[in-house]
């Protein structure tokens, strides 16, 4: 009898066991049906300094809706549509009508651990990729909502967090979208850009009647974007920053890198979430920056 | 054979050969007229080369001295002038011309995250301030 209620008492202390959960897309697939509003704090340790932000979110039937309370700007995105909605009502927006997805794997999903945020019960996991600790993602057991997010640099040290400080589960606001005429791209045949590059696998090519292409990276969990545009892209508050392949315009934002640069063609850009750790032979494996001298941009102004 | 001037005048050019020289060299031996003109012909062609070979004075041709060392000084003078207007319309046309530098970054962060919104991934986890940066 002493024995039995010996293994009782230690079953009884073991911790509640989670819900397995080793597949990164198992968890993200329950992240995207959640409904909710709250609001989140953005914080990423740049190597240009920390940028920090507050924005409102909704999020409803896979759409989201983000709200800063910094400038009165609204996007709502979702399904291939992103929409930035300024307070005088101009409207900047893009369509994607079809994507190709990861088919491999790349980051190991621990079994998870059972937490409290927000006073809420909620399984924290840990991300590895190559063996390398690069996210912790924390979800909020009644909605599915992802209620934390931080994100790593290569040597351990955190690069973004993302947290809400305040979820409404009750009550989530609706992300009806306006209907609006959608800058089309549509996907290439061909893609002279690298297939694969430090792990990011380049899983669509597109372009639009604006001339401008871009090439869109995937590792599964963080993506970035390439453009190659017919002429340089401005790019606001930037600073100049030098790597072995060329001289480059970068600018971080709460959770954002983008890089600039000429071309002998126009300009490029990189846009994408990737930690700071992986720009520099990210760039490496694309098109070079070449000089934008006075000759080269008369040259192109004339004859284009 | 009637009397053959047209071979007289080879002969004394050196143009007879074989049987027109020996026909021609007997036709001379029994016609007097023939040998006459013969003689004529040497003693003007005799006297022509013995002329003094005179310069021809200066502006006699007017018109050939000023110009060949006046055009060369114009060709210089005109290729500088078209390579000075060339550069000038450079500068002018790219003083002008539109700074291609015209792409704005909310263009691609738009198309970046219409892409990303069917990413697996998107969500909480990739959410940026939204932002408009053109401005």
């Amino acid at each position: 009898m002493r024995r039995v209620l010996v293994v009782l008492v230690a079953v009884m202390a073991m911790p509640i066991a989670p819900a397995l959960a080793t597949e990164l897309d198992e968890l993200l697939e329950r992240t995207r049906s959640a409904e909710y509003s709250a609001e989140q704090f953005i914080s990423c340790e740049t190597p240009d300094g920390v940028q920090d932000a507050f924005v409102e979110i909704s999020q409803s039937g896979g759409d989201i809706r983000i709200a800063s309370n910094a400038n009165d700007v609204e996007v709502s995105a979702g399904a291939g549509l992103w929409t930035l909605s300024r307070p005088d009502g101009a409207v900047t927006d893009a369509a994607v009508d079809s994507a190709r997805t990861l088919e491999d794997e790349l980051y190991d999903v621990d079994d998870g651990e059972q937490v409290i945020f927000l006073g809420r019960s909620a399984q924290s996991y840990q991300l590895e990729r190559d063996g390398i600790l690069r996210a912790e993602l924390v979800i909020d057991d009644q909605t599915g909502a992802l209620v934390q997010a931080v994100t790593f640099t290569g040597d351990g040290d955190v690069y973004c967090t993302r947290r809400f400080v305040s979820i409404d589960a009750s009550a989530p606001v609706g992300t009806d979208k306006q209907p609006v005429e959608s800058v089309a791209v549509d996907q290439v045949a061909e893609s002279m850009l690298p297939a694969e590059v430090e792990g990011f696998v380049r899983l669509d090519h597109y372009e639009d009647a604006d001339g401008f292409s871009f090439a869109y990276y995937s590792d599964g969990f963080f993506s970035f974007a390439l453009f190659e545009t017919p002429s340089m892209v401005e790019l606001p508050g930037a600073n100049e920053v030098e790597f072995e392949s060329g001289v480059y315009r970068r600018a971080f934002d709460a959770g954002q890198a983008s890089y600039v640069w000429p071309t002998d063609d126009g300009g490029m850009a990189l846009i994408g979430d990737l930690p700071p750790d992986l720009h520099e032979s990210v760039l490496a494996a694309m098109p070079e920056p070449q000089g934008d001298g006075f000759l080269r941009r008369w040259w192109r102004a004339l004859f284009g | 054979m009637s009397h053959p001037s047209e071979l007289i005048s080879a002969y004394l050019d050196g143009e007879l050969h074989g049987k027109e020289l020996a026909t021609l060299t007997k036709h001379l031996s029994s016609c007097g007229r023939c040998a006459a003109e013969l003689e004529d012909m040497q003693r003007v062609r005799s006297a022509v080369r013995s002329l003094p070979v005179l310069e021809v004075p200066g502006g006699l041709v007017p018109e050939a001295d000023p110009v060949v060392v006046p055009l060369r000084q114009n060709r210089g003078f005109l290729v500088g002038a078209a390579a000075a207007i060339v550069a000038v319309v450079i500068a002018v046309a790219a003083a002008l011309a539109p700074d291609p530098g015209s792409v704005s970054i909310d263009e691609l962060n738009s198309r970046f995250g219409a892409r990303a919104s069917l990413d697996p991934a998107f969500g909480p986890a990739k959410i940026v301030e939204p932002a408009v940066f053109g401005e």
